[in-house]
């Protein structure tokens, strides 16, 4: 069956809506200004994802099932999941943005070393004098190897992008006995606008291990991020006091009428992706 | 040292509780209690530390528990609250193993003078069987339930972040600690 419908030949990005979910209409509204066409689909809409046949799927952010018994736990288990994740065993890329991370880790799909197994986990924020909730823009650099497996990370080789965060459980944790091996799914790391790493608050905003802001699975096709890509789109969503470059591309735009449609920081991900289908499709073809 | 516990609860129905117990009827259906319960269960730790000065801190932190909604009882430490039913009952006491809000309990309580040395809180699930049923199958019920193995096994715990603990009447013991 050809995939994005009916031999459509604009990508469809399937973008999965749990009771709780906050972040869907942003989401797909990136996507479309990418070139792809995202449609919403409600959790028990697991038949029509089915006959949709979407290319690639996005868990957005929010508060799935009201983060019950414990955040993403409970999404994961939704029968719309068996599809995401036969999907994703087939490659087809999946981003998990924040309460979709969540429903990612919970679901075993990252780390992913085991398959189906759980092996990581999005603990409450524990960072020195720092806990709670927490909002704030963050600087992110992709890791060496992510940036040549990933479709969602393409474009961000070498580049430290300035991207917010939103949430309470957003540590990245392991066993013990994986410490040797998280460098191997290390996709987002937190850093500071000059691309230097530390635990410390606030480079590192959560105490997340190895300051990790995104994880993937071995094949890279699934990611799991925590900060919010969608909210970094525009140019004009970048805070003008932010410091390097995309700081300084906003400051230059901010009185020109070309920063309604000039794009931020986060385009890059979903170019990425649209340039991954497009290649896909004309290989298909 | 002495340790004083309590569990707060919900005087509505809770929609956690709710939700995780249909959530386990979808997953395995053949293996769910009949009625399931959650806490918040907090434990108190200091050399002086009784339970009148629990109750102090309970009358003074209604973040601990608010009286308008909640209610809460004394427990035994590592045990169940009291049963208000008839059912046969086991607990899990899920533990985050770095719990920011158990350090900043610790933190509050020593800054305001009280006798408490260490704050610990987690949340205790209560599984009630109406029905006949062995100590073996119950525990392998609650077992299964507690630890989130695979996406399709298991809901209450997160085994990477969190510590589980089994509690039977007369009988705990860890269930997971790796």
């Amino acid at each position: 069956m050809a995939r994005g419908g009916a031999g459509m030949s604009t990508p469809l990005v399937a973008v999965i809506q749990f009771p709780g979910s906050n972040c869907e209409y942003e989401t797909k509204a990136v996507i479309d200004a990418s070139g792809m066409q995202g449609r919403i689909f409600r959790w028990n809409q697991w038949r029509e994802l089915n006959d949709a046949s979407p290319d690639a799927f996005i868990l957005p952010g929010g508060f799935s099932f009201q983060d019950r018994v414990r955040a993403g736990a409970v999404g994961a288990k939704e029968r719309i999941m068996d599809f995401v994740v036969e999907r994703a065993g087939d490659g087809l890329p999946v981003l998990g943005i924040c309460n979709g991370a969540q429903i990612l880790v919970e679901s075993g799909l990252v780390p992913g070393w085991t398959s189906g197994s759980v092996q990581a986990g999005l603990a409450s924020n524990h960072i020195e004098g720092r806990s709670g909730y927490l909002s704030r823009w963050t600087f992110l650099k992709v890791s060496d190897h992510a940036q040549l497996v990933s479709p969602w990370l393409s474009y961000l080789s070498g580049k430290v992008v300035p991207v917010p965060i939103a949430h309470a459980e957003g540590r990245f944790v392991f066993f013990p006995g994986d410490a040797g091996r998280i460098a191997d799914c290390s996709a987002l790391v937190y850093c500071d606008e000059n691309g230097e790493e530390s635990p410390d608050y606030p480079i590192n905003p959560n105490g997340s291990t190895e300051n990790l802001a995104g994880i993937m699975n071995p094949a890279g096709n699934v990611l799991a991020m925590m900060p919010h890509p969608e909210r970094a789109f525009w140019l004009w969503q970048v805070p003008i006091r932010t410091p390097g470059e995309w700081g300084d591309r906003r400051i230059s735009a901010n009185h020109s009428t070309a920063i309604s449609i000039s794009r931020g920081p986060g385009e890059l991900f979903f170019r990425g992706l649209a340039e991954s289908l497009a290649v896909t499709a004309s290989e298909e073809t | 040292m002495s340790s004083i516990a309590i569990a707060v609860r919900l005087k509505a129905p809770d929609p956690a509780a709710a939700t995780a117990l249909s959530t386990m009827k979808r997953i395995s259906p053949e293996e769910t209690p009949d009625l399931l319960q959650r806490y918040d269960y907090w434990e108190f730790t200091g050399i002086e530390c009784t339970e009148n000065t629990v109750r102090e801190i309970v009358e003074h932190f209604d973040d601990i528990v608010n009286p308008n909604k909640q209610s809460w009882s004394f427990t035994p430490s590592g045990g169940l609250p009291a049963d208000d039913g008839d059912h046969t009952s086991a607990g899990v006491l899920v533990t985050d193993r770095e719990d920011s809000i158990s350090e900043n309990w610790t933190a509050i309580l020593k800054r305001r003078g009280f006798p408490v040395e260490k704050v610990m809180h987690s949340v205790l699930w209560i599984f009630g069987f109406s029905r006949e049923i062995s100590c073996t199958r119950l525990k392998s019920i609650v077992a299964g339930q507690a630890v989130t193995s695979r996406r399709d096994a298991g809901l209450l715990a997160n085994p990477v972040s969190q510590t589980v603990r089994l509690i039977l009447e007369e009988q705990a013991g860890d269930l997971l600690n790796r």
